[in-house]
């Protein structure tokens, strides 16, 4: 069953069998890994990507039953949260970056100026197992550099 | 596999129903759902809130932040999940969903899955029910249902109205289900009476992102205050009174490890009558 999928502005056809995640889909199908699997059950929020603005979990999002706009990471290179998180130094190891960014973009864009009790509530969803919380949070609380 | 998307009731077809899908992929993948027809609903369950209806297709986010929603259930969605999963999931999805019983999710043939044994009471259940727990130990998750049983919602679906409590069902050895919801039956609007005031109030393990040890929702209209129980029963769990439990503990049989539940739905209980004011 044929279905269009709208990627970071460009239009593709999904081929992957009803049933697919939209994370398969992205990192197999379309090569663009910057979205990362980890525990493939909706807990961890790695595979965080926006659909038309809204961050959700594209390993429990089937693929076929996209309606919108999906914006992953790729499509969020140049934003300045990419900066402000380099600035912090709010990676360690980087495999939840990704998902921090995007679910963080999305906050800022509903709430340029976010508290740190907003930023906490908001970035609940992304867990980071090295423990880079505080400096997450001051990544976005200086997002605009 | 195919995925149907019809846009009203009357082309509904048997298959599995998915709306936001938070429950039902997992729920597939783990094989514990299966079908080969996938039916997205989202065409035809209404979504937004219209004074005192809400759109069984609203989500848990929306619902977090609209002023016109009772504060019990604006916070009850708010401590739901995480950020994404309250984006994604929607109020009627929520009230469906299913145990977090490690037994269960992991398939063992327990009373749920149609076998003769509560693995959880004789095994780990330190997550488990306090009440109505002797055929099956399972917790209902949701704090959304107990926050709408407080506040006395009506459902209705494609096939009727009713309490929101007759939708439930404490699975016993004639009926496993632990919903009245019949075959191809979808619920599509949540009808909520005014209430004077309300509160949900949550006990559990982190401060984020994680299900209710016990919920605590209670709700006053015309004098009367309900209570109702998110995690203690197989099913949202009403307290027959707001006194229901000060008289001391015959209310609650819990099992060996879910003992502490017990003075923590307490204290919840009388936090919430004392928020009411």
């Amino acid at each position: 069953m044929a279905s269009e999928l709208i990627v970071n502005g460009h239009t593709y056809e999904v081929r992957a069998p009803v049933g697919a995640s939209l994370a398969h889909v992205l990192r197999e199908e379309l090569g663009l890994t910057g979205t990362k699997i980890a525990c493939n059950e909706g807990h961890c929020g790695a595979c965080t990507v926006q659909i038309d603005g809204v961050p959700a979990l594209s390993c429990i999002t089937l693929a076929h039953a996209v309606r919108g706009e999906v914006t992953t990471i790729e499509g969020l290179r140049d934003h300045p949260l990419v900066d402000a998180f380099v600035k912090a130094d709010a990676v360690q190891c980087g495999f939840c970056t990704p998902g921090q960014v995007v679910s963080a973009a999305a906050l800022v864009a509903a709430n340029p100026e976010p508290t740190s009790e907003e930023i906490r509530h908001h970035m609940a969803g992304n867990i980071c197992r090295c423990g880079t919380y505080p400096r997450i949070e001051e990544a976005i609380l200086h997002w605009r550099g | 596999m195919e995925l149907l998307r019809p846009s009203n009731v009357d082309q509904l077809d048997e298959g599995v129903y998915i709306h936001g899908g938070t429950e039902v992929v997992p729920l597939l993948r783990d094989g514990i759902l299966s079908g080969e027809r996938l039916v997205d609903i989202r065409g035809l369950v209404p979504r937004g809130v219209r004074d005192a209806t809400i759109g069984a297709g609203t989500t848990l986010a929306e619902l977090e932040v609209d002023p016109q929603i009772p504060a019990a259930l604006r916070e009850a969605c708010r401590l739901a999940a995480s950020p994404q999963l309250r984006n994604m999931g929607s109020i009627g999805g929520n009230l469906l969903q299913a145990t977090r019983c490690w037994y269960w999710r992991l398939k063992y043939p327990c009373r749920l899955h149609g076998g003769d044994t509560c693995f959880a009471r004789e095994g780990e259940h330190r997550e488990h029910a306090i009440v109505a727990n002797d055929f099956c130990a399972s917790a209902h998750p949701s704090d959304v249902a107990a926050a709408l049983l407080a506040l006395d919602a009506r459902v209705r679906t494609s096939q009727r109205e009713l309490p929101l409590a007759e939708l439930y069902h404490v699975p016993d050895e004639a009926d496993r289900n632990v919903t009245r919801l019949a075959a191809g039956e979808v619920i599509l609007e949540l009808e909520l009476p005014p209430v004077e005031a309300s509160v949900y109030l949550k006990a559990m393990d982190r401060k984020k992102w994680s299900f209710p040890q016990v919920g605590v929702a209670a709700a006053r209209a015309g004098g009367e205050t309900r209570i109702a129980l998110a995690g203690v029963a197989p099913v949202p769990w009403l307290l027959e009174s707001a006194d229901a439990l000060a008289s001391g503990d015959e209310w609650a049989t819990p099992l060996p490890r879910t003992e502490w539940k017990v003075p923590v739905a307490r204290a919840l209980v009388r936090r919430a009558v004392a928020a009411l004011g």
